[in-house]
């Protein structure tokens, strides 16, 4: 679904992504972890069109996408959930909502779908998105993209600014998500997170892919154990 | 008392007009636009030339506001190119010198070929009376243009999904990528869409006093000052900053004198952007 060939990216002509290459299949959850700095929200945004790439390719599903505006990309399919949310703050969660969908098509079946998965959403139609909690605007930014019904759904840490119970319970939504046959991508530092809900991982360090493998040989290699599980 | 706020809600409305199309080439897109002005002008001259060539006034009037629109594309499809090449302030900066440089063209331009047209559209009849002062209906009929204006902008912005889009990019450009709006698609729409406001500016203020190829200069002036206290990118904005502005300088001009009014406009601006940058009705970013 998702390739990604020798992919280098940064900022004024000094990469901080070096040659990255990776994979995710049609309905896999694949996560990419790696510390502060190591070049994962570098990686995504210049995957997504945020960032033009200084070299390497990015097929989606057959398409070459290396390069294309994140407008174009957005209408593909990949749907990225930032860090920063980047929601409508002035406008209502519905409004919210509604311009997830193809924008200039409402789609009142999938809203409906996606204020059952998120009951608080449904609760809050009416507010405006920038007075909404940290874990109200997660959920908000994940259901804006899902109005899309997206092939790929990408997210840069999700975890973002929640305490430990909501980021959990934002890990657990994702999963329902995952059993209906969403295909994901997630970002994560806090690694115990993202490996109950990825079968397949990569580690970026230093902007290298440096380790790659399922869930399981990552949770049990030495390296990893060390650096982000806290293991000693 | 009660006429200097009616004279002063009159002028308030024209301000706001004014400020309208300005703001949300702003707020959309970090574009100033110095040439607004002659815009308008380009327009009033259009009506003119057509007045005298004998095409009935709602035709001529639908021409202008065409060629306004049209003007705004132009400027959308060449001076603003390179302009939207940037962010941030260079990009503020860089919009600013070609749309002044644009101005001074056009400026130059009409002076030369029609220095004399002059569009005036006089509404005929006697003044109504309005809680018993007597108002002119050219300033009657041109609020009412300017409120069913504002009322279609508001309308637009609120209930259309291509005026929901419009606005999702003012607020969060990259958000507005993310879901797959294209931010120059909405902003080409706004510049046409200015280019038209600039022109119903000419209509509407033609209706109060004579618009000619020397107009330009004192409507971008006056639209930047109301832009600046209404918050840049705020329709309502300028709307409720314009009315204000409106009655304050009536009144000011009628206490003490017309020479008054625009260094007072000048600076409640100027206040403003101390008190309250964002303007009136400003969010935080
Ligand atoms: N806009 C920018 N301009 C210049 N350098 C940047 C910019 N954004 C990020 N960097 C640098 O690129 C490197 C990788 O940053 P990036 O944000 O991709 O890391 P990350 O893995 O997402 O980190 P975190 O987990 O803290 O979000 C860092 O050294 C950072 O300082
Ligand atoms: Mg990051």
């Amino acid at each position: 679904m998702l390739k990604v060939k020798s992919l280098s990216a940064g900022y004024q002509g000094n990469d901080v992504v070096h040659q990255v290459d990776f994979e995710v299949g049609s309905g896999e959850a694949v996560m990419i972890i790696g510390s502060n700095g190591a070049g994962k929200t570098t990686l995504f945004r210049a995957m997504c069109g945020l960032l033009v790439p200084s070299s390497g390719q990015v097929f989606f599903e057959g398409t070459d996408i290396s390069g294309a505006p994140a407008e174009r990309i957005a209408r593909l399919g990949l749907r990225f959930v930032a860090a920063e949310r980047h929601l409508f703050p002035q406008m209502t969660v519905h409004e919210n909502l509604l311009l997830g969908a193809n924008p200039y098509r409402p789609d009142p079946k999938t809203m409906s779908l996606i204020l059952d998965l998120f009951p608080r959403l449904a609760e809050r139609r009416r507010q405006h998105a920038g007075t909404m909690s940290g874990g109200e605007q997660q959920m908000l930014a994940v259901g804006r993209a899902l109005m899309s019904k997206p092939r790929l759904l990408v997210l840069d840490e999700p975890s973002t600014g929640l305490a430990p119970l909501l980021a959990q319970a934002a890990y657990e939504a994702l999963g329902a998500l995952r059993k209906q046959g969403l295909t994901v991508l997630v970002a994560e530092q806090q690694v115990p997170l993202a490996m109950s809900f990825s079968e397949r991982g990569y580690v970026l360090e230093n902007g290298y892919i440096k380790l790659q493998g399922t869930a399981q040989e990552l949770a049990a290699n030495p390296i990893v154990r060390r650096a982000y599980l806290g293991v000693t | 008392m009660i006429a200097n706020i009616l004279d002063g809600i009159v002028l308030g409305l024209q301000f706001g007009l004014l400020a309208a199309g300005l703001t949300l080439v702003y707020g959309l897109g970090g574009v100033l636009n110095l040439a607004y002005g002659q815009m308008a002008v380009i327009s009033a001259i259009v009506i003119t030339l057509a007045l005298s060539a004998g095409v009935p006034v709602l035709l001529a009037v639908a021409l202008g506001l065409f060629v306004g629109g049209l003007a705004g594309l132009i400027l959308d499809l060449t001076i603003l190119r390179p302009v939207y090449r940037l962010r941030g302030e260079p990009r503020v900066l860089l919009s600013l010198l070609l749309t002044l440089g644009v101005s001074f063209i056009i400026d130059g331009f009409l002076n030369w070929r029609y220095p004399l047209e002059t569009l005036s559209l006089r509404i005929p009849g006697e003044a109504v009376e309005i809680l018993g002062v007597p108002m002119r209906r050219g300033s009657l009929i041109a609020s009412a243009i300017t409120l069913v204006t504002f009322a279609a902008l508001f309308g637009f912005f609120r209930y259309t999904s291509l005026g929901r889009a419009v606005r999702s990019v003012i607020q969060d450009q990259e958000g507005a990528r993310l879901v797959g709006i294209y931010p120059h698609r909405m902003l080409r729409l706004i510049l046409v869409l200015s280019g038209v406001l600039a022109g119903l500016v000419a209509v509407t203020r033609s209706m109060v006093t004579p618009v000619d190829a020397q107009s330009g200069l004192s409507i971008t002036v006056f639209a930047l000052i109301v832009t600046v206290v209404g918050g840049l990118g705020n329709v309502a904005g300028a709307l409720l900053a314009g009315i204000i502005l409106g009655i304050v300088s009536v009144i000011a001009a009628n206490l003490i004198g017309t020479y008054i009014s625009l260094i007072i406009l000048l600076a409640a601006a100027a206040l403003t952007i101390l008190i309250r940058p964002a303007g009136l009705l400003g969010v935080k970013e």
